[in-house]
């Protein structure tokens, strides 16, 4: 059976991506709930979000690598001899299934290149979904509580630290504003501080910069 | 020294088709996206790690560099490959080996998933020593299931483990020529309430 590697590429893209959507969001949720970072939390609690991160991660391993199971695909089929142009298209068996993901990137298996182009797509939609989630989270929190836990408006901290008690859509628009009036002044401290062969140092010079 | 490199991998293959649960695993340790997704999420997760606004700047620095640390291991291996093109195991002593893996078509030295384990695990060992030893774990199980399949020599393994440290400590020496751009970009990202 000949079976066409765009396909395959385009099977094992999808399955993919998915796989590090959810072990990105697992692994994004853990870290910010052992950091303290409330406004990317996808539930109100610490140790919810935590067990969560976990669960999402485990989640996506197992989704990927048993979808050959009920997947049809070119699964290795438990012989590494056959290649795209010799392997059946169809499921795998439980016998076959810890191989079944091995298949050659020139046969329709991605690449590393491939990898990490998905995986970012994956890290940015994880951040976003948790940034929405959490923004949620905490306007329902905030006003369960009629407070305004959601937007604290002490500008002095911003990034990942304005979000342990601000939701995302607050501390943007607070971040945005102090990268803009801090980054020339960063960029020409750091600078002057910088390696005498700093690459941008002397293009800095070249373009007649005085110091 | 190729023929006891020869040896150990004609020896290690050889166990395997005993216990078919232990080859199951290896074949998913050797997997192309099990541990590569690891050491991913291992980086990931150190951005967003620390528990201070100076600790956070380390980690994200830090881990910049690993991902350069990355791409560079991956041109220094190539170039080793055109230089050197060692055939794989399975070439050389096919007869002898029982392959647990798809037969890779690239040369073997040196491991290229070993490179790029120990340089995201130098990493991570360079601002969380314990999480770092895991990492190491993972990249090392990385090789050895690579090794028991019979698609990587000991050397290419060993190799792989010297390029991708060497590489992240020159990736680390060459952040100073390319400042003020590295944190200004942390620093755009902290714009971005994503650092």
């Amino acid at each position: 059976m000949n079976t066409d590697p765009m396909a395959v590429r385009d099977l094992f893209a999808g399955h993919y991506f998915l796989f590090a959507f959810l072990a990105s969001i697992g692994a994004l949720q853990i870290a910010v709930s052992n950091s303290g970072i409330r406004g990317l939390w996808l539930t109100p609690h610490a140790g919810i979000t935590r067990i969560l991160g976990i669960a999402l991660i485990l989640t996506g391993i197992a989704v990927f690598f048993l979808q050959p199971l009920w997947v049809e695909g070119p699964w290795a089929a438990g012989s590494v001899e056959a290649d795209s142009l010799t392997r059946e298209w169809g499921k795998a068996s439980w016998s076959e299934i810890a191989g079944a993901r091995n298949v050659n990137d020139i046969h329709g298996g991605l690449d590393g290149v491939k990898q990490t182009g998905w995986f970012a797509l994956a890290v940015i939609l994880a951040f976003f979904v948790s940034a929405v989630v959490g923004t949620l989270s905490m306007k329902i929190l905030s006003a369960a509580q009629s407070g305004n836990a959601g937007t604290l408006t002490n500008s002095d901290t911003d990034g990942l630290e304005g979000l342990s008690n601000r939701s995302y859509l607050s501390n943007l628009p607070i971040s945005w504003r102090n990268f803009r009036t801090d980054i020339r002044v960063l960029w020409r401290g750091e600078l002057a501080k910088t390696d005498r062969w700093s690459l941008m140092r002397m293009l800095s010079r070249k373009g007649g910069s005085s110091e | 020294m190729t023929s006891l490199d020869a040896n150990i991998v004609i020896w290690l293959n050889g166990l395997s088709g005993n216990v078919k649960i232990f080859d199951d695993l290896m074949r998913l340790a050797a997997s192309d996206y099990l541990m590569p997704l690891v050491f991913s999420l291992g980086m990931l997760g150190l951005w967003f790690s620390g528990k201070t606004p100076a600790e956070r700047v380390k980690y994200q620095l830090t881990m910049l560099m690993g991902i350069s640390a990355l791409s560079i291991a991956n041109v220094v291996v190539w170039l080793f490959n055109i230089w050197l093109e060692r055939p794989r195991p399975f070439v050389e002593h096919g007869d002898e080996l029982n392959l647990l893996f798809y037969p890779p078509t690239d040369p073997s030295f040196p491991a290229n998933p070993v490179a790029v384990g120990f340089a995201a695990a130098t990493a991570a060992w360079t601002i969380n020593r314990k999480f770092g030893w895991w990492l190491y774990a993972a990249a090392t199980l990385f090789g050895f299931s690579r090794l028991y399949a019979g698609v990587f020599y000991p050397t290419d393994i060993v190799g792989g483990a010297i390029v991708g440290i060497v590489i992240y400590g020159f990736t680390t020496y060459l952040r100073r020529f390319l400042e003020p751009l590295i944190t200004s970009f942390v620093r755009l990202m902290r714009g971005l309430s994503a650092a």
